[in-house]
């Protein structure tokens, strides 16, 4: 074991449905994964295990080493499942009248997301799921207001009162308000929501009132409504949770503040206003952490792949920035957040495989067994078999130190199913048959890759690929052979990059409020004027609301670096594009130019400069404001060069493995004993506990001082 | 991919889960499911002839027990007619073709003109279980649904071997 002279600093937490992840990183960039079944009932013990699990490989102890730590970032699957579940609060929900429907019905597309395109065109299997609010919790109050922001019936303040108190009676636990339009003008809505609230202080009642322009002024109302409903559903819930965490860590000597990751790619304290955007984060982690090694790497353009059991995610990072989608879908839910652009196929190291019964080909998925690995593992119960299967008959994965030798796998058992389910049918050997499905796993993981980045306009040669989630390593030669990348790197913590990622986010919150400006393209100085006067309202707005969040941890309005930022298209196109403003405050026509150059450029680049359009006009769609503190991330290991031969201690002797037709003899070696600048020809297996790194024959790699690995073909 | 006796029964009775339904009705159908969803239906039933064809919720065509004829039978017993002939017209037929009883079913304005469409109930004589509504124009011969092959059915499709029959 290494010195205890340097300091533990970091930790990421990955709180998943079935392990609980944590990393910690040392100041000199050391860094160990620590894993622990999840524990739904009490998350802060799952996470407590993981930790100790984790220091063990440093011989320390939690009490000694949580007072150190001096940055925490959570993410986690309690919130998603809490809304899947339907196990949040009993929320009230107050809508124009004659639109109580509305949430129950939801949008269409609701009914089939999440779905594979077969099951997507397939109605039959399109189904609504539960509403978060019943109808019987919800009251419609007479009022209008049209698409331009003009109130056209006033709000009836006597129909508020009593739907208050009707809510009240009906058991609500909290009170939603969305009203339509509101993101244009919010007065009818503030005023409903100052009336609820008068109304249950003379009721003495004492629960949360939501207005859905206090939380997310944005167009399209589906969208407003759902989300404002989800952070009364769900976020108080996930509150105290998160509270639990935070109280465990203080009881074991912690003096940090435990921060959350959200879905527009920053961290948020868990005392946030706004707890929704935390709904998803664990996939954000690896393109968090993509971004920060890229820019150690010096590489600016990176695809990053992470495959784990049941999906394959990509993102993409251009000129050092990733996108941002503003109305994602999440739970089966349309709406209202900034989420980190991603893009998934279902499928995945642990896709069940089968044969179509008529036409004899190979269905991979769309379902996965999940953490029961596959027929391999006898006691996972499991009869259909899974990628995973193939994997260990051919002699890729280790049946005896599968996550760490936690469980054994039974190679037979996955032969002969592989047999009799595949390999029999098709009239081919079993291991024909198991290399025939890893190859179409390959196939369809290479082109989706492919097609996400040409699809956007890019050319593979200028992308770096980077490749983790627990089982990316296993393929990464396999999805990225042929594609041409400028390079290929798997980092040796590949398995824990989701909850490394989550330590290297900014604390930073980020919110955003529809704008409706249209300015032609030789409008007066006074109109351009008018417009950034507009612009600049709205970030005043948002300056208030992230400071309030800092204010809350203790910071001073000093201390935050606000990044303005909009939403820009040319007037008349569907697609806008978000820029980051080259100006701090827009004021005059001067600052116009500077704002519609800077999404000219950007326009130019996404697209074709061939493409601007700029007689078309130009339109701002939304205003955005990030704010964000200084706090310390993960530094990387900096390893003196080792020479191109791995240490003696590394090399574990050889396992049969089957590509191509044939057997032959893969070298193995212990990922953690090779050295910086260590170099290895295929065909080699390159083993940890938590992950296994394939370099077939036809690849070479190399370990660079970060403990980065790089993946060539040779030529 | 199949499916315990217990899950068909539950499909049968519309109380099986909606994973499973859904994994159901996104799969290739297994092969055992008509075996497995006929013995469900049997299971229901009272009378003791076997049932060789759902053709309705409440209606099947079955091999009569005494003389393997097969019949087109109600859910209650109640034997309307050989398989081949249109079992409509062994029915209690209501025939819905003035306002007044189309507005008993549909809000008035939000019913058919009975001069263009009317609508034809077929019931069972002996329990009342409405069987089929038919939707045609006032003149309209009653319609013969179906006249499935169950031969070809139970030898090409489901492979199995067809249930005996004397005409």
């Amino acid at each position: 074991m290494q010195s205890q002279q340097s300091n533990v600093q970091v930790m990421g937490i990955d709180a998943g449905g079935t392990m609980t992840d944590t990393f910690f990183v040392r100041a000199d960039g050391r860094f160990v994964v620590g894993k622990a079944q999840s524990n739904p009932g009490d998350e802060s013990l799952a996470i407590y295990n993981s930790s100790v699990d984790a220091l063990a490989h440093w011989d320390r102890e939690v009490d000694d080493v949580y007072p150190e730590l001096v940055t925490c970032v959570y993410s986690g699957t309690a919130m998603l499942n809490r809304i899947l579940m339907r196990k949040g609060l009993d929320v009230g929900l107050i809508c124009n009248r004659g639109f109580e429907q509305i949430h129950s019905m939801g949008r269409a597309l609701q009914s089939y997301l999440g779905y594979a395109l077969e099951d997507r065109i397939h109605l039959n299997t399109h189904r609504y799921d539960e509403p978060l609010v019943p109808v019987s919790r919800t009251r419609g109050v007479t009022e209008r207001t049209d698409v331009q922001g003009k109130i056209v019936i006033p709000l009836r303040e006597h129909e508020v009162i009593q739907a208050t108190r009707e809510l009240v009676e009906a058991g609500s636990q909290a009170i939603v308000i969305c009203l339509l339009q509101s993101h244009k003008n919010e007065l009818s809505e503030q005023r409903a929501r100052d009336l609820v609230k008068a109304e249950l202080t003379r009721l003495k009642v004492d629960i949360p009132v939501f207005a859905s322009v206090d939380y997310y002024p944005s167009r399209k109302e589906s969208h407003r409504m759902n989300t404002t409903i989800l952070e009364a559903y769900g976020a108080e819930p996930s509150r105290q949770t998160l509270k639990k965490v935070s109280d465990r860590f203080k009881k074991h000597g912690a003096k940090f503040d435990l921060r959350v990751m959200a879905t527009h790619g920053g961290t948020i304290s868990w005392k946030a206003k706004e707890l929704a955007r935390t709904i998803v984060s664990g996939p954000i982690g690896g393109v968090i952490g993509s971004k920060l090694l890229g820019e150690y790497l010096g590489d600016e353009n990176i695809a990053c792949s992470d495959i784990g059991g049941t999906s394959f995610d990509v993102a993409l990072i251009t000129k050092g920035s990733f996108a941002i989608k503003s109305d994602p879908d999440m739970a089966r839910l349309v709406l209202s957040l900034p989420l980190v652009a991603m893009d998934s196929v279902g499928a995945g190291a642990g896709s069940f495989v089968r044969l179509d019964p008529y036409s004899k080909s190979i269905k991979l998925g769309p379902d996965s067994a999940g953490y029961r690995v596959g027929t391999c593992w006898p006691e996972s119960g499991l009869d259909t078999v899974s990628v995973s299967d193939c994997h260990v008959v051919l002699g890729y994965l280790n049946p005896n130190n599968f996550l760490g030798g936690a469980i054994k796998l039974d190679v037979q058992r996955a032969r002969d199913h592989i047999k009799a389910q595949i390999a029999d049918p098709l009239g081919l050997s079993v291991e024909d048959a198991a290399a025939g499905v890893i190859e179409l796993l390959d196939l369809t993981l290479s082109e989706y890759l492919r097609a996400n980045i040409s699809a956007k306009g890019y050319n593979p040669a200028e992308f770096t690929c980077f490749s983790y989630g627990g089982a990316g390593p296993v393929h990464t030669y396999g999805y990225t052979e042929g594609v041409g990348f400028k390079d290929v790197v798997v980092p040796a913590w590949a398995a824990g990059f989701s909850a490394f990622g989550c330590a290297c986010a900014d604390f930073e919150y980020r919110y955003d409020k529809s704008v409706d400006l249209g300015v032609a393209q030789f409008a007066s100085d006074e109109q351009k004027a008018a417009a950034c006067t507009t612009l600049q309202e709205a970030w005043e707005e948002l300056a208030t609301k992230v400071i309030d969040e800092f204010v809350i941890n203790g910071y001073q309005p000093e201390d935050v670096l606000l990044i303005p930022g909009y939403k820009m298209q040319y007037m008349g196109q569907l697609n806008d594009l978000e820029i980051v403003s080259p100006v701090t405050r827009a004021a005059t026509a001067a600052d116009w130019q500077q704002i519609i150059e800077s999404f000219e450029n950007t326009y130019g680049r996404v697209y074709a400069n061939s493409a601007r359009s700029p007689e078309l006009g130009f339109s701002v769609t939304g205003a955005i404001l990030r704010g964000m503190v200084v706090t310390q991330k993960p530094v990387l290991p900096e390893d003196a060069d080792a020479g191109p031969t791995p240490p003696k201690e590394a090399y574990l002797g050889t396992r049969p493995f089957y590509r191509h037709k044939k057997w032959v003899e893969a070298a193995l070696w212990k990922m953690e004993s090779l050295k910086a600048g260590n170099h290895i020809v295929g065909p080699a297996i390159i083993e940890s506990d938590a992950t296994t790194f394939v370099v077939p024959d036809g690849f070479e790699t190399t370990i660079d001082k970060h403990r980065l690995f790089h993946l060539k073909e040779v030529k | 991919m199949s499916y315990t006796n217990e899950q068909v029964a539950h499909l049968v009775e519309g109380s099986l889960d909606w994973e499973t339904t859904f994994r159901m009705l996104s799969m290739p159908k297994d092969n055992s499911r008509f075996e497995q969803y006929v013995a469900a239906l049997q299971a229901k039933v009272s009378f003791k002839d076997r049932i060789v064809l759902p053709l309705a919720p409440h209606m099947y065509i079955v091999q009569s027990a005494k003389t393997k004829q097969w019949l087109i039978k109600c859910d209650c017993g109640h034997e309307f007619c050989d398989y081949k002939e249109n079992w409509k017209l062994h029915a209690a037929i209501y025939v819905r073709d003035t306002e007044e009883a189309m507005t008993e079913v549909y809000p008035k304005l939000m019913a058919p003109d009975t001069q263009w469409q009317v609508y034809r109930e077929y019931y069972c004589p002996t329990c009342g279980t409405l069987h089929d509504v038919e939707a045609p124009t006032p003149w309209y011969p009653v319609i013969h649904d179906f006249e499935p092959d169950i031969e070809a059915f139970y030898k090409e499709w489901v492979h199995l071997p067809v249930p005996e029959r004397v005409d």
